[in-house]
């Protein structure tokens, strides 16, 4: 008896739980951080060229049904992957704001990257050779510091001032 | 109207096409008539793009509706204001602008008392008119501002609401006159190299000039996002669209030109290199009205779709070969007085880091805004580049480059020793570590901001010690007071110092971007009438929601009294504004703000029973931003002023050739 008294407040639980669950879905807060994460990742096609957490769910209906989607696929406990890859299955790598870093599209990534390494080694050797072209016959020269290169700047400014005031 | 408005252009087209030939024929022959003959065209030149757009400015002023563009993009009931502005609003109308600002640079050249006697002019105007022949040909034949429509229309089709804002009126402007401007570095340089005279004078000019169109290019850039703040409720200012990167990329390779021109100045090296940042800076500004003006990618910026994308094209194609051409006739020349470096770490080798960074974000930008038409081409597959990519992308290389600009100061010209590098960075280096240990225990965990903001704290000491170690310096031989030391070391060495406030404005800005990226808040809630939203401290009542009419407009809108810990901060009223003649709605935002943090408050939408949501956004340092843009004006202004100790562009005194 005191088992089905107990079951009978879980059933009675769960049902008055329904309700609160969909008011929680309604208010779902569309600019958290943790939607944001998820939504982001997508284009919305509408023609707005933003993104599926920034485009106003209030003006588009697209986007409207998409985060309703991504919402439920939240709840079910899906992490972004798997709901970008759920995407990407249907759409493909057109659905993102971003290309996949993976084939052809990793190329997006790292090749700025690549021409700066490459160029970067390339200005390495370069100076060095133009340090080199300078070795044979560099002599024991005074290096200039900061602070006598700024003094004599102000020096020839106004040794400048000066000539113009006679001359 | 019609008749004299048209012929404007035809007329101008041939007068552009006569003062290039005349030109041409007058250095050819060394005939100084014919180039003179070509100068008085300039001036008949800017008289037509002048009188060209004062009538576009009157039609549009006067709604003279049966011209396809007056009806295109105005209204009777537009405020005149934007009836004016509505000049930009559309392709011929911008196109025009254009051919205005390069007639106007073009005449004030061939004028300037600086330059005259200059054998360069003939050289620089008979480009300019290559360039001026170009646009009159597409106000002629492409893109017509004057057509007309064979009914008349009893209303015309309005302006996009959007524009309809005071940053709309100057984004534009002052893009354009960056844009244009950059077609002056390039006719210094190609004139430079035909002369074979890259000389000190060239290098004075072309980064006088440089500098004034990449002070343009900021503004423009700048203004088109405070825009986009407050105008389009979604909280950003910069989404890397298409067209904000082919405004950036210029602006990128301008800044590498304006630091390596430094090291041809000094050690006459790297000549090659600064040509080509001149003709890929002034290509790259055609590239991107290509990209505005062709629909190949999708852009909130786009014009309405048309072929003049294809004219751009061929246009900054014929100009890229030619100045290749120019260059590689030349090379020899050029590469003839390559100089040397002394040491690998010197400041002349942070430059050309700083160059490698620049060139790198924009190579970088670049590829990202082609890649999805590369995508397509290669494999068929139309992929989406954003905001996500440009962010990741471009936030290791612009940080490094903050990380140069913060070391750069304090490296010696020619040589730095390991016992100089110890004494300038040692305490500069503890303090920007301690101020990150610093962050980190004020429970900041976000290592991209901490980075950011380390590396900013240096940038802010080094710069501090310049200007110190300046003022102790001077005031070592004159005995002045500090604040006179600081006032006259400063005007008389401009470009350095006003160099020195760009870079503080740039932190500024870095500052707010870090911020503003990494710590936003930002919620959306429902709530009925009386009902209140919290966000961090602060809390929103909801008052009241109500309707008002403004003309054609209704707008509808909400009383928001907002509390900050308990203290009342004010009533606000974010608005929804329905157009009369437009489909879409517009938010105008509400935004209380201060150094700290701006609140960000968008109305969203409302039910029947009152129910409203609403979007809020707390976007921390915001006006850092705005300041730090405030600063790059004030500094690049202070660098280019003509002072009595400005001595920056000197009037030429170099050999007077045949004609000038």
């Amino acid at each position: 008896m005191k088992n089905k008294v107990y079951l009978g407040f879980l059933i009675l639980f769960v049902i008055f739980q329904t309700p609160l669950l969909r008011v929680h879905a309604a208010e779902f807060d569309y600019k958290s951080a943790e939607f944001k994460a998820v939504a982001s990742q997508f284009r919305c096609t509408c023609g707005c060229g933003q993104d599926h957490f920034e485009c106003d769910p209030n003006t588009c209906n697209e986007t409207k049904e998409f985060k309703q989607d991504l919402v439920d696929m939240m709840k079910k406990g899906w992490d972004k992957d798997k709901i970008r890859d759920y995407y990407v299955n249907i759409y493909g790598e057109e659905i993102l704001t971003a290309p996949e870093k993976s084939g052809f599209s990793l190329a997006a990534w790292t090749l700025p990257f690549a021409a700066i390494g490459i160029a970067g080694a390339g200005l390495f050797f370069v100076i060095r050779k133009w340090v080199k072209r300078k070795a044979p016959d560099e002599t024991n020269e005074t290096v200039q510091d900061i602070e006598e290169e700024v003094e004599g700047e102000i020096l020839s400014s106004l040794i400048d001032e000066e000539r113009k005031k006679y001359l | 109207m019609y008749l004299f408005s048209n012929a404007i252009i035809y007329l101008g087209l041939a007068i552009s096409l006569y003062s290039l030939l005349i030109i041409t024929l007058g250095i050819s022959t060394k005939n100084q008539k014919f180039v003179n003959s070509g100068k008085g065209g300039i001036i008949a030149l800017l008289l037509c793009s002048s009188l060209a757009m004062l009538s576009l400015l009157y039609l549009l002023g006067t709604s003279q509706f049966q011209y396809v563009y007056v009806s295109d993009y105005t209204s009777s009931e537009l405020p005149i204001i934007y009836k004016l502005t509505a000049l930009w609003a559309g392709n011929s109308g911008s196109l025009l602008l254009w051919t205005f600002f390069l007639t106007l640079y073009t005449a004030m050249i061939a004028f300037s008392r600086k330059m005259k006697g200059n054998p360069m002019v003939p050289y620089i105007s008979a480009i300019l008119m290559a360039n001026a022949v170009f646009f009159f040909f597409i106000l002629a034949f492409v893109s017509k501002p004057f057509a007309i429509l064979d009914a008349i229309p009893i209303e015309g089709k309005g302006l996009n609401p959007m524009l309809q804002n005071p940053g709309m009126i100057i984004h534009p402007v002052t893009l354009y006159l960056g844009y244009v401007g950059l077609a002056i570095p390039f006719a210094f340089a190609m004139a430079a190299l035909i002369l074979k005279n890259v000389d000190d004078f060239w290098i004075k000019m072309t980064r006088r000039w440089t500098i004034i169109a990449w002070l343009f290019l900021s503004l423009g850039n700048i203004f088109g996002g405070q825009w986009a703040y407050v105008e389009l409720g979604w909280g950003g200012y910069w989404s890397w669209d298409a067209v904000e990167n082919a405004s950036f990329m210029p602006w990128l390779t301008a800044t590498a030109f304006l630091h390596s021109v430094m090291i041809q100045e000094r050690k006459n090296m790297l000549k090659v290199w600064n040509i080509s940042l001149i003709i890929v800076s002034y290509a790259l500004t055609l590239f991107g009205t290509f990209l505005v003006r062709s629909g190949v990618l999708t852009s909130v910026h786009a014009f309405a779709n048309s072929n003049l994308g294809l004219y751009f094209l061929i246009f900054m194609a014929i100009a890229v070969i030619g100045a290749l051409y120019v260059l590689m006739s030349r090379y020899n020349l050029l590469k003839r007085s390559a100089g040397e470096f002394q040491s690998l770490i010197s400041k002349e080798s942070s430059f050309l880091v700083n160059n490698l960074l620049l060139v790198g974000a924009a190579f970088a930008t670049f590829w990202g805004t082609i890649f999805p038409l590369v995508s397509e081409a290669v494999r068929g597959t139309k992929v989406t580049v954003g905001l996500p990519f440009f962010n990741k992308v471009e936030a290791p290389i612009l940080l490094s480059m903050m990380f140069v600009m913060a070391v750069c100061p304090l490296l010696a010209w020619q040589k730095s020793t390991v016992k100089n590098l110890r004494k300038n960075f040692l305490v500069p280096a503890i303090i920007a570590v301690a101020a990150m240990g610093l962050m980190i225990f004020l429970g900041m965990h976000k290592a991209w901001a901490v980075i950011g903001y380390g590396v900013i704290a240096l940038l802010l000491i080094t710069h501090f010690l310049e200007f110190y170690r300046g003022v102790k310096a001077r005031r070592k031989m004159t005995k002045e007071k500090p604040l006179v030391a600081l006032y006259r070391l400063m005007i008389r060495n401009r470009r350095r110092y006003g160099g020195y406030m760009v870079h503080l404005g740039i932190a500024f800005i870095a500052m707010g971007i870090i911020g503003s990226q990494n710590y936003d808040l930002e919620t959306m809630k429902t709530v009925p009438l009386g009902g209140s939203i919290e966000l961090k401290d602060y809390r929103l009542n909801y008052e009241r929601l109500d309707q008002k009419k403004e003309g054609v407009n209704d707008i509808v809108y909400a009383d928001i009294t907002v509390f900050k810990n308990g203290k009342k901060l004010g009533t606000y009223q974010p608005e929804k504004v329905f157009y009369g003649n437009w489909d879409q709605p517009s938010s105008e935002v509400s935004i209380i703000s201060s150094m700290r943090e701006d609140l960000y408050v968008v109305l969203s939408a409302w039910e029947d029973d009152g129910k409203a949501t609403f979007v809020v956004k707390i976007n921390p340092m915001m006006n850092w931003l705005w300041v730090g843009s405030f600063m790059i004006v004030i500094g690049a202004l202070f660098a280019i002023w003509n002072g009595k100790y400005g001595n920056v562009t000197p009037r030429y005194t170099g050999v007077c050739k045949e004609v000038a």
